[in-house]
């Protein structure tokens, strides 16, 4: 095959649909006029008396349909069963939606839940994952702890799963490090981070659910320092090391983030938790030894309004350069950046602000802007995320959990469920100043076979543009959009008026959006995810809109289908660009070189295999675009388990 | 009479002297075997054999510790590849383009000495044969990008070349250690 072939499209529009204005048609309208209705009626009297007879003869109604595999639990049962999400009662953020429970799964098949697993993703080989633990590098190895289910595909009975890689992309499963074998963590081995120490030492702080419930910090380190793998953990004899201080719910009490040096020696860690329930609060504990600790009387930093935090990270990123930070660096020209995963919302939010060493508190350069009520990490599916000082090629590298969006019973069905996003580099944004950039590792470009090019490829207002590329469902993609300067534009500039700015579905035709490309869509886009640019005039200015449009991705209504958006600063000069990383049911989408991105899942029926597709589009009323577009098909990163013996 | 005797004798004598000259290869022989035995099973008979041989506790040595001279070997022959590389860019004669080449393969083989070929010997001495197979092939993989960015006279091809085969003899010895033989 050719490395890259370039194409140039001259006239390159399809109009589809038999309204000529409509580019990407809308969900099928009906007709019922009533001379039908009757017909209706008498025919579905018929062919019930009909199907009564054929029922008998068949009993086995649900062929294509999988059975729920281990614990099957019958729909109606669950429903009498289960009030609250999976995890709340324990007191963690919910794991699942029951709200679904009262729709009909979609028939699924084998290949169809088969195709629906990652290829280059990270995920294990069965059951449930969510947050990751403890990322870091050691003596030549990328290591990821997880929380996972060894049991089943949903939440519950939390071990830490382990996996290593030489380079963040070819995972190489170990058995479990952690299991909960302790009083202090029998009910659950939950969230931790993991520090090294300047002499090489390595040490784990988590939570541990105890048998009452109660959450609680414990210590862990490796039994062996000097094993590459680091297979066996040793938890601390004295545990817990933190528990619960008075004025804190015991259950909202967790998630020890990576330590980092204060003076005289100490080290600094945070909990998170809340107070008065509504404000969002990152609790500091000093120590020296990593076995006693001593709360400090103030916090890191509070936010009201913002509920329990969860998953705390707190790290330095420097300004004047893209070199990552150690976890204790300081300076003028670095900035530390605090993060909190919102309960309530199911949000990873993030701010940029200031470390008073002296204080051992945190402001942000933009208190409007303050975590949790600002910045998004992510703005689709993700949650939890966690980062590492990766002291190996000197990044600051990022984790994110992403839960799956179909129903619970679909997971059970499937044996398995989550994965984690490819993990990115995490650098300061320093041409707006405002916000991190985020992108794939390098890494990622081993798993790069053939790639194809078009280049100029000039796409009209209300036009559709089909890339030949032939398999589309392990893609790197990389778009530029120009935009031409229109009329329309110039009104939209000076004129009055002001649009609504929502992203709204890709066949809102607005006069300056949306365009972008549609993945995981079939020839006759029965099923497609758009992923788009839509312009709009907001407060006297232009303003972009980055969005992904998953309420046409799937035809089983079982699955969540959002809408995901956010407004993404694009500088003068900058043309609109976008890469997109498929990968089965998983699409991550940065937009800006990593300015603003989306992580969503999507669970297509019918764009599957080989009958998915990639689109190129403009549904704008009045706006032409060009672009510039290379694709990559992705091998598979082959994720299997260490061949130890 | 007694000339016949002493004849008879001397038949005897005559007759067991290649017998007796065999004596000290008896002596050692099972072990002497196990070396060639083995090299035999291996894709590079002369190198096994010099490499094993070069070692004073190779004649003492189960398959296991042939495994571990090999593996050593290995290592050795890196770091001195390594070493080569090194060598050459500090001279820095070269044109920019050997030089980058020079540069990138320094790059591959740093992790495979420092990390990946230790790791893999520490393996084979804890008994982790998938473990240390999995090292060695990943240094050979490394090695293997590093031959391919340089020319055929470059002075690193040599060291590449050997670096590989003595590996390729540890991947043998290691599987046989795997399937149980001897």
């Amino acid at each position: 095959m050719d490395d890259a072939t370039s194409k140039s499209f001259d006239h390159p529009y399809t109009v589809l649909g038999e309204d000529p204005s409509l580019v990407i048609p809308p969900a099928e309208s009906r007709q019922r006029p009533t001379k039908v209705y009757f017909w209706i009626l008498t025919s579905t009297v018929f062919l019930l008396s009909l199907a009564g007879l054929i029922v008998r003869e068949n009993p086995n109604r649900a062929e294509n349909s999988i059975p729920a595999a281990g614990t099957a639990i019958p729909e109606s049962s669950q429903d009498n069963v289960r009030f609250l999400p999976v995890g709340e009662a324990e007191g963690v953020s919910a794991k699942s939606y029951p709200s679904t429970r009262g729709r009909l799964s979609f028939n699924w098949t084998a290949a169809d839940f088969a195709w629906q697993r990652t290829s280059y993703h990270f995920q294990p080989e069965k059951n449930w994952m969510n947050d990751p633990d403890g990322p870091l590098f050691h003596l030549g190895w990328y290591h990821l702890f997880y929380q996972y289910n060894p049991d089943s595909a949903i939440w519950g009975n939390i071990t830490w799963g382990h996996a290593v890689s030489r380079d963040m992309i070819h995972w190489l499963y170990l058995p479990l490090a952690m299991v909960p074998d302790h009083w202090y963590d029998i009910d659950g081995v939950w969230t931790g981070s993991a520090t090294i120490l300047p002499n090489g030492t390595i040490i784990v702080l988590y939570t541990g659910d105890t048998n009452e419930a109660v959450q609680v910090q414990n210590l862990a380190y490796p039994s062996n320092l000097s094993d590459p793998l680091l297979l066996d953990w040793v938890k601390y004899s004295d545990n817990p090391v933190i528990t619960p201080p008075t004025g804190i719910e015991t259950d909202e009490f967790r998630d020890p983030t990576t330590a980092w040096t204060g003076p005289n020696g100490t080290w600094y860690v945070l909990v998170g938790s809340r107070l008065n329930t509504t404000i969002g609060v990152a609790l500091v504990y000093e120590t020296l030894d990593f076995k006693n600790y001593t709360l400090l009387d103030h916090p890191l930093h509070t936010v009201d309004g913002t509920g329990m935090w969860e998953c705390i990270d707190f790290y330095p990123i420097s300004t004047n350069s893209s070199v990552g930070l150690d976890n204790s660096a300081t300076g003028p020209e670095v900035k530390h950046v605090l993060k909190a995963s919102l309960d309530n919302l199911k949000l990873d939010y993030y701010a940029i602000g200031t470390y008073d060493e002296g204080n051992v508190t945190w402001t942000p350069d933009d208190p409007e802007m303050d975590v949790g009520i600002g910045l998004q990490v992510d703005y689709g599916r993700y949650y939890a995320s966690k980062t590492f000082y990766d002291q190996n090629k000197g990044r600051r590298i990022l984790w994110g959990w992403v839960n799956e969006t179909d129903a619970d019973y679909d997971d059970l069905a499937k044996g398995w469920a989550s994965v984690q996003t490819i993990p990115r580099v995490v650098t300061y944004d320093s041409l707006t100043g405002t916000n991190i950039l985020q992108w794939p590792v390098e890494e990622i470009e081993s798993l790069r076979l053939n790639s194809t090019e078009f280049e100029d490829v000039f796409v009209e207002a209300g036009s559709l543009v089909p890339l030949d590329i032939g398999n589309a469902t392990q893609l790197d993609i990389s778009v530029e959009f120009e935009i031409e300067s229109t009329q329309a534009l110039e009104e939209s500039m000076l004129g009055e008026t002001e649009s609504q700015l929502e992203c709204s579905v890709a066949d809102n035709r607005t006069t300056l959006g949306p365009f972008g490309l549609a993945v995981l869509a079939d020839e006759s886009l029965s099923e497609l995810t758009p992923i788009f640019f839509r312009l709009a005039k907001s407060n006297g200015s232009l303003k972009t809109l980055f969005c992904v449009d998953e309420t046409r991705s799937s035809k089983a209504t079982e699955v969540f289908k959002e809408i995901y958006g956010t407004v993404v600063p694009v500088l003068d000069g900058e043309k609109f660009t976008m890469r997109i990383l498929v990968d089965h049911s998983i699409v991550e989408s940065f937009a800006q070189a990593g300015r603003r991105v989306i992580t969503s899942r999507v669970y297509p029926t019918e764009a599957i295999f080989d009958k998915a597709k990639l689109f190129l589009f403009n549904n704008a009323t009045d706006l032409n675009v060009t672009a510039a577009i290379k694709i990559w098909q992705m091998n598979s990163a082959d994720i299997h388990p260490f061949p130890l013996y | 009479m007694r000339l016949r005797t002493t004849l008879n004798n001397l038949h005897l004598i005559l007759l067991l002297l290649p017998f007796l000259s065999l004596l000290p290869l008896l002596h050692s022989s099972s072990d002497r075997n196990l070396v060639e035995q083995t090299c035999h099973l291996t894709p590079f008979y002369d190198i096994c054999l010099s490499a094993l041989r070069s070692s004073p506790t190779s004649a003492s040595s189960d398959l296991h510790g042939l495994a571990q001279i090999i593996a050593g070997s290995v290592l050795q022959n890196a770091n001195q590849t390594l070493s080569q590389i090194q060598q050459l860019l500090d001279r820095s004669t070269a044109d920019p383009k050997t030089e980058q080449s020079l540069a990138y393969c320094a790059e591959l083989y740093i992790p495979v000495v420092k990390y990946t070929l230790p790791q893999a010997i520490d393996a084979l001495s804890r008994g982790r044969l998938g473990f240390a197979v999995y090292g060695i092939s990943d240094a050979v993989d490394e090695i293997g990008g590093c031959q391919k960015l340089l020319s055929l006279e470059s002075p690193v091809s040599e060291g590449n070349k050997l670096v590989t085969s003595l590996a390729t003899v540890a991947l043998a010895i290691i599987k046989l250690l795997q399937k149980g033989f001897f």
